[in-house]
């Protein structure tokens, strides 16, 4: 028997136990190998960081209610109950200690799916009112107010507005404009709140993309969220209703295209994991910006000129769009074209490490001084490569990187890929 | 066939029947319907997942733990080795005296390297703490079964000795660790299918 309060948590974990969920849970060897691929092992060289560890937080609670082993002679096979103290080192390490970034999934013995194990944890911690506060405030916001950061419509239009201004007058052309709530646009584009916030460049740089690749866009200040704090708290319900609001969106403006902007959890919790929180595909294409450009050039519909961009670029991988996402070279083919010195970070692709501030860390500043330890392994390896610019499309790991940039000294500038297209495009 | 030839195939069969149960609800696709478009295809990933994902050119834990993994492969060798001998003495097969002592070869070969595991099981600190009696016990049950299977190579009268003690591993195999039998092809697959349908394994470099 599990405490009444707890209950809710087996109960979620009970609907959820389907194949595959079942499949990890039974899978770990524990043979603890896997260590050396977790950022957070890798720094604290604490047992309790190995991804393995992690796993046996939620298996040992599943071997305890669903198997024989468990139920008669718990000791035995390491099952342990759902409690307090359970529940605490759940918080602790599922929230606090994981990126959810995935390579140790893809590098462990046997191909146990920790991130995905981790998440389950997650769904369960939500279920009994877990989640650490500073992501749940996120998520609240984003459910309450439309957006994660809480920006009022206005102020988001009138940011829209001074930047299209800008494009204009940059451009000299007063067809580059920045469309709001057109009807039957082709694209609706989306953002990452803290564009309008903080970094209306980048906003600025899709812009022009969209105006020299002579697209058909608009955005909507009413759905214009591309991220989703659901998939890292772990509430799916949650989840369902923001991706929701963009399916609705692009339905009442009769779009073709939804455009997901920058932003690597965005990207997979819209592109990946959306049509599983409401149940049914998507009646439009979906497709990242980063896609989007590949196929402008493709088509000659935008022309780039590497030698605007000549100093040394790098490019960090964010990993819930590269890793888990499945867009790999999509970014290593943008630039080549758009920038004259490009090097790799080792390792790079789908074998990147997180930057450390995935998996909601960003939003949790109970545990902002292990991120920003865990994050010295990226920094070290953007040393390594010489590069002066750091490339990323994911504003998540945009702020990371700043981060890591003034405490490790990094001396670099860092930038999304709509920034160095904008900055090599010729129009 | 006499009671120990009985014993070991109900054993058997309890220990196929759970595992084929374990195997079907670990692939059952209902409940984990993807509805996202996919980017790829889950068979070739599926295959890579079996093949160039598990070699220590691109797994971390075998290039990184290259002696522990070796060590690792050969065990599984040894054992699956030894459930054909199981399967060759249940039928009454004669092994010829000289494939018998290649066999023993082979079979030493794996019971040092599951020996070693074993030790470092208990004498590693950071595996230590990875385990629970199960894992000790389990480990501890694959030594006895290899080494009970090469020992009857040698002595036909411990052939009682082997089915009774196999009898007791298969039945073990659906209720503690060494599930991972059955859930290993499970979660290789479940991998493949995840990687492949999101258009990540296998890799196409450089190609888009
Ligand atoms: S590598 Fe895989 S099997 Fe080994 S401890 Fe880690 S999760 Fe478990
Ligand atoms: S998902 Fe990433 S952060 Fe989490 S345990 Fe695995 S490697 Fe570590």
């Amino acid at each position: 028997m599990v405490e009444k309060k707890y209950q809710p948590a087996l109960d979620i974990f009970d609907k959820m136990l389907h194949g595959k969920l079942k499949t990890h849970l039974n899978s770990c060897v524990h043979c603890g190998l896997c260590g050396e691929s977790c950022l957070y092992y890798l720094t604290h060289k604490e047992d309790k960081y190995i991804p393995g560890k992690k796993v046996d937080l939620i298996s040992a609670i599943y071997r305890r209610y669903y198997t024989l082993l468990g139920k008669t002679v718990p000791k035995w096979v390491g099952a342990k109950d759902l409690n307090d103290e359970t529940v605490a080192e759940m918080v602790d390490l599922i929230y606090g200690a994981c990126t959810m970034c995935g390579r140790c999934s893809m590098h462990c013995s046997i191909g146990v799916d920790i991130a995905f194990l981790v998440r389950a944890g997650r769904s369960m911690l939500v279920e009994i009112n877990k989640v650490v506060p500073g992501l749940q405030s996120t998520v609240d916001a984003a459910l309450n107010t439309g957006n994660n950061m809480g920006i009022p419509r206005d102020e988001l239009i009138d940011t829209i507005e001074w930047i299209a201004e800008d494009l204009e007058m940059e451009l000299d052309d007063e067809k580059a404009t920045i469309p709001l709530d057109k009807k039957g646009a082709k694209v609706l584009y989306t953002l990452n709140p803290r564009e309008p916030k903080f970094f209306p460049l980048s906003i600025s740089a899709a812009a022009k993309i969209f105006y020299a690749a002579g697209e058909d866009w608009t955005l909507s200040p009413d759905a214009y969220d591309v991220t989703n704090y659901c998939y890292f708290s772990g509430d799916d319900k949650g989840g369902a209703v923001i991706t929701q609001r963009l399916v609705d969106k692009v339905a009442e403006l009769g779009c073709e295209t939804l455009v997901l902007a920058e932003c690597g959890h965005g990207f997979r919790g819209n592109r990946w994991e959306g049509p599983n929180y409401i149940n049914k595909s998507y009646p439009f294409n979906e497709i990242s910006i980063v896609e989007l450009i590949v196929e402008y050039i493709r088509e000659g519909r935008i022309k780039l000129d590497p030698a605007k961009n000549t100093k040394k670029v790098t490019i960090h991988d964010p990993c819930n769009m590269v890793r888990e996402g499945g867009v790999i070279e999509e970014q290593r083919f943008i630039l080549k074209q758009a920038v004259s010195d490009f090097v790799e970070m080792t390792p790079h692709g789908v074998n990147n490490f997180c930057c450390g501030g995935g998996g909601g860390q960003l939003a949790m500043s109970e545990y902002a001084e292990r991120r920003i330890k865990v994050g010295k392994i990226k920094a070290d390896q953007i040393r390594a490569t010489g590069a002066e610019i750091v490339v990323t499309p994911c504003h998540n790991c945009i702020d990371q990187l700043m981060e890591l940039n003034k405490e490790y000294k990094l001396n670099v500038e860092i930038k999304t890929i709509g920034e160095i297209v904008a900055d090599a495009i010729v129009i | 066939m006499n009671i120990y030839h009985y014993i070991l195939l109900t054993a058997s069969i309890i220990c196929f029947l759970a595992s084929l149960r374990q195997l079907i609800q670990a692939l059952n696709k209902k409940g984990d319907l993807d509805y996202a478009e996919p980017k790829g295809t889950a068979n070739p990933a599926i295959s890579y997942s079996f093949t160039n994902a598990m070699s220590p050119k691109k797994k971390e834990t075998a290039f990184l733990h290259l002696p522990t993994y070796t060590a690792g492969i050969l065990f599984h060798i040894g054992t699956f080795l030894c459930i054909f001998l199981l399967a060759v003495n249940f039928i009454g097969f004669n092994i010829p005296e000289k494939i018998g002592y290649v066999i023993v070869a082979i079979m030493a070969v794996s019971i040092i390297s599951i020996i070693a595991i074993f030790i470092k099981r208990i004498v590693n600190a950071k595996s230590r703490v990875m385990s629970n009696a199960d894992d000790y016990f389990s480990n501890f049950l694959i030594i006895g079964f290899q080494v009970i299977s090469c020992l009857a190579i040698l002595m036909d009268n411990l052939l009682p000795l082997l089915f009774i003690y196999a009898s007791v591993m298969l039945l073990y195999i659906p209720l503690g660790k060494l599930k991972h039998t059955v859930y290993f092809f499970a979660a290789r697959i479940q991998m493949g299918r995840f990687y492949g349908y999101r258009g990540v394994w296998p890799p196409k470099r450089n190609k888009i």
